[in-house]
């Protein structure tokens, strides 16, 4: 067979390709016929890039023309990209996530999860215990202006807890901390794939900056407002922060000691396994952020109600890591 | 199934497109959230957040899973073996992009590419994906009418694959060179040895006929 006679032959099937998957990638077309606003048969598709297969490798095979083989090249690329979509973004997916695979995958990663927070709570219960001792060690922390700024936050007065100025609102603030907050899951996570130092350092930078502004607002007496703040939305925050640094150490362990695969390999199937735990650890620092801004910075609220609403979340939260999603298939 | 990774410069100006969008549409809310107080602030501060990170990921699992940018430099993310991008995939890569950036400038992003035969920056290499040209679908050569002439002996597909790339490429050559070209292939029309327009002339008329024109 010819080129030329290849070309006529199957010339109708690969336009009649061309025309459906254009519609797929809205691709404009200059040509509009009433044809084109028919649903697209998803059979017909497949079955004409099956067919468009075929006749790609026949004509690698006999060596025709670059103008078929790429043209057969381009229709097999795009048929490909199409047919082999994953289409599960719905709402069963994001209940699975939520009650069974995030879960699952946090106790899947318990020691990195356990060294996470190790390397998290020890500077912060060390650098706090300093500074509560000696609160002039907070300047080497952070400048004074800050170290006011902080007091002044948590100073029993101020109208709402935790805010530099009176005026923005709880909302702004719920804005700043989801985007903030977020901001430095991610980072601890893709420090991660510096060896792990980088979500090492986040990890206990991110501990001793807190221990330290906690030792010195303690040691000055503003304990009451500070603690009753931070407590209940620390239950999710922190434990996601922590859950971010765990898999960015994964990420660093599999690079320094792959095992048995490839390091390309390890880091790889670190990483697509810590994509769920991510997905996690945003819906949880967005909890977080919502607390955050309307709930822990309420001032009307009596200390004794935000401590017992905190050891709620903490006992929920705990619970679900641990429990949820043992028994289901 | 050929994958042709995008080079350096494609993918830094498709970022640069990117980039100037993201702007665009930042600045855009902004005014459009500014009289909306403290809530408006808070739809703003969140939507710079999901500009931030999540820009590329809502484009690349569409279809044509590529950024408007990559879309003009015809570009599309793909998985090491060719599959559609996953939604993991693409959150990964995109997320790694803190590292990426680091120490400054993409830093990390541009050594790795520059250093890469496929061209990928640190979360394609642990994501397993990859940003590669589309195939592009060449105009059809119309290889200029000459007499077909039949061959004076049995061509291989081989030969035949090599006459009609020399046909197609005849436009493009001067005149001199065709002719030096079409005298190493003159064995096929009977003319070894000689060379000349009208061995040029017989020799594609071969290629018209390798071709299927009778």
């Amino acid at each position: 067979m010819t080129p030329l006679q290849f070309e006529s032959l199957y010339q109708a099937e690969w336009a009649e390709l061309e025309r459906l998957l254009d519609r797929v990638f809205e691709r404009q077309r200059i040509e509009t016929g009433a044809a084109e606003f028919d649903p697209i048969s998803g059979a017909r598709v497949a079955a004409l890039y099956r067919r468009a297969c075929e006749q790609l490798a026949l004509a690698r095979a006999r060596s025709y023309p670059a103008y078929i083989v790429d043209r057969l090249e381009r229709l097999t690329s795009d048929g490909h990209q199409v047919i082999y979509r994953e289409h599960d973004f719905g709402v069963a997916r994001i209940r699975s996530m939520l009650t069974t695979d995030f879960p699952r995958a946090v106790r899947q990663q318990k020691w990195y999860v356990a060294a996470a927070a190790a390397l998290f709570l020890l500077p912060t219960v060390v650098v706090g215990l300093i500074v509560y001792w000696h609160p002039e060690l907070i300047l080497s922390v952070v400048s004074p202006d800050t170290a006011a700024q902080f007091e002044q936050m948590y100073s029993p007065s101020a109208e709402s807890i935790g805010r530099v100025r009176e005026a923005s609102t709880d909302w702004m603030m719920f804005g700043f901390y989801i985007r903030n907050n977020i901001g430095v899951a991610f980072q601890c996570f893709a420090g991660g794939l510096f060896a792990g130092l980088g979500s090492l350092f986040f990890l206990f930078y991110n501990g001793a900056y807190g221990g330290a502004i906690a030792g010195y607002l303690t040691e000055r007496g503003m304990s009451s407002t500070f603690y009753s703040f931070v407590a209940t939305h620390a239950a999710f925050e922190l434990t996601a922060i922590v859950l971010s640094g765990a898999a960015g150490l994964r990420i660093g362990h599999a690079l320094l000691a792959p095992g048995r695969r490839t390091r390309r390999e390890a880091l790889v199937e670190a990483t697509r396994d810590s994509a769920v735990i991510l997905y996690g650890v945003a819906a949880m620092l967005l909890v977080a952020a919502g607390i955050e801004a309307f709930w822990s910075s309420a001032r009307w609220l009596a200390p004794a109600v935000k401590y017992s609403a905190a050891a709620a979340c903490w006992i929920a939260v705990l619970a679900y890591l641990t429990l949820q999603g043992r028994r289901a298939a | 199934m050929e994958l042709r990774p995008a080079g350096i410069c494609a993918r830094s100006c498709a970022f640069l497109i990117d980039g100037i969008i993201r702007l665009a549409a930042i600045y855009a809310v902004g005014m459009a959230t500014a009289f909306l107080g403290g809530f408006g602030m808070a739809f703003w501060i969140i939507f710079i957040f999901g500009m931030e990170w999540f820009y590329p990921v809502v484009f690349e699992l569409r279809t044509a899973a590529a950024t408007p940018g990559k879309r003009v430099f015809g570009l599309r993310v793909v998985m090491d073996n060719g599959l559609p991008v996953t939604a993991a995939a693409s959150v990964t890569r995109n997320l790694l992009r803190a590292a990426d950036f680091l120490p400054f400038g993409y830093g990390f992003a541009l050594v790795s590419m520059l250093l890469r035969r496929d061209c990928k920056r640190l979360g394609d290499i642990a994501a397993a994906t990859m940003v590669v040209h589309q195939p592009q679908t060449e105009s059809r050569v119309g290889l200029d009418w000459v007499e077909p002439i039949v061959p004076a002996m049995a061509l291989t597909p081989e030969d035949q694959a090599a006459l009609i790339a020399l046909a197609a490429r005849a436009p493009r050559l001067t005149k001199e060179r065709l002719d030096e070209l079409a005298a190493l292939a003159a064995v096929v029309s009977g003319d070894a040895g000689r060379s000349g327009r009208d061995v040029t002339r017989r020799v594609l008329g071969v290629a018209n006929w390798a071709l299927g024109r009778r």
